[in-house]
C-alpha cells in the first residue's frame, strides 16, 4: 500500500488554496490571488508527477511494454 | 481483505474531490488522478502473480512465449489507454478522449496483426 497522505495532503492544498484566493480577492489583490492558485497547482503537480511515473513503471514491468 | 480500506480511501477522496471541484477544478482533477494511481499501486502486485502463473502454465503447454507476451501487452495498453481517456474524460475533454483511444486501438492493431497471420499460416498448412 503506498502512503495513503499524499491524497489528504492534495486536499489540504487545494482547499487551502481556495480560501487564500477567495481572502486574497476580498482585499483586492487579484492578481496574488491568480499567482498563489497556480503556485498551490505547481506544488501539487509536483507530489502527482512522479507517482504517475511510478505508475507507468510499475505498468511497464508487469505487462512488459516496452 | 484488503478491498475495505481501498474503497474506504477512494470515497473519502472522492468526497474531497467534490469538495475542491466548486473553487478549484484542476486540483480537483489532479486529486482524482492520484486516487485513480493509489488504486492501480495498491493492486498491481496481484496482477504480476497472475502474470507469473499464466507464464508458467504457458511453458508447461509448450506453446511459445511470443503470443502471451503480445496478450499482455495488448492488455497493458489497453489500460493504461483507458486510464487517461477516463482521467481526460473527467476533465472535460471527451475529444481528447476519444483520440487517445484512437490511438490505442492503433497500436492494438499493430500488434495483433502477427498474430492473425500466424493463425492463417497454420490453416493454409492444414489445407491439403
Amino acid at each position: 500500500m503506498i502512503n495513503v497522505d499524499i491524497i489528504f495532503k492534495i486536499a489540504g492544498v487545494g482547499i487551502l488554496i481556495a480560501v487564500l484566493h477567495m481572502v486574497l480577492k476580498e482585499a483586492g489583490k487579484e492578481t496574488m490571488a491568480e499567482m498563489a492558485t497556480i503556485a498551490g497547482v505547481a506544488v501539487v503537480l509536483f507530489w502527482v508527477v512522479p507517482l504517475l511515473a511510478r505508475l507507468f513503471e510499475q505498468v511497464k514491468t508487469v505487462f512488459r511494454l516496452f | 481483505m484488503e478491498i475495505l480500506p481501498l474503497v474506504g480511501i477512494t470515497l473519502a477522496g472522492a468526497v474531497l474531490a467534490v469538495v475542491l471541484r466548486q473553487q478549484r477544478p484542476e486540483l480537483a482533477m489532479l486529486l482524482s488522478l492520484t486516487i485513480a494511481v493509489f488504486i492501480f499501486l495498491s493492486v498491481v502486485g496481484r496482477i504480476g502473480a497472475v502474470v507469473q502463473v499464466l507464464r508458467d502454465l504457458v511453458e508447461r503447454a509448450g506453446v511459445s512465449m511470443f503470443y502471451l507476451g503480445t496478450i499482455l501487452k495488448i492488455v497493458g495498453i489497453a489500460y493504461i489507454a483507458d486510464f487517461g481517456a477516463q482521467i481526460s474524460r473527467d476533465a472535460g475533454e471527451g475529444a481528447v478522449a476519444a483520440k487517445i483511444e484512437f490511438a490505442a486501438k492503433i497500436m492494438i492493431l499493430v500488434l495483433a496483426v502477427p498474430v492473425v497471420v500466424a493463425v492463417l499460416e497454420a490453416v493454409l498448412k492444414l489445407v491439403p
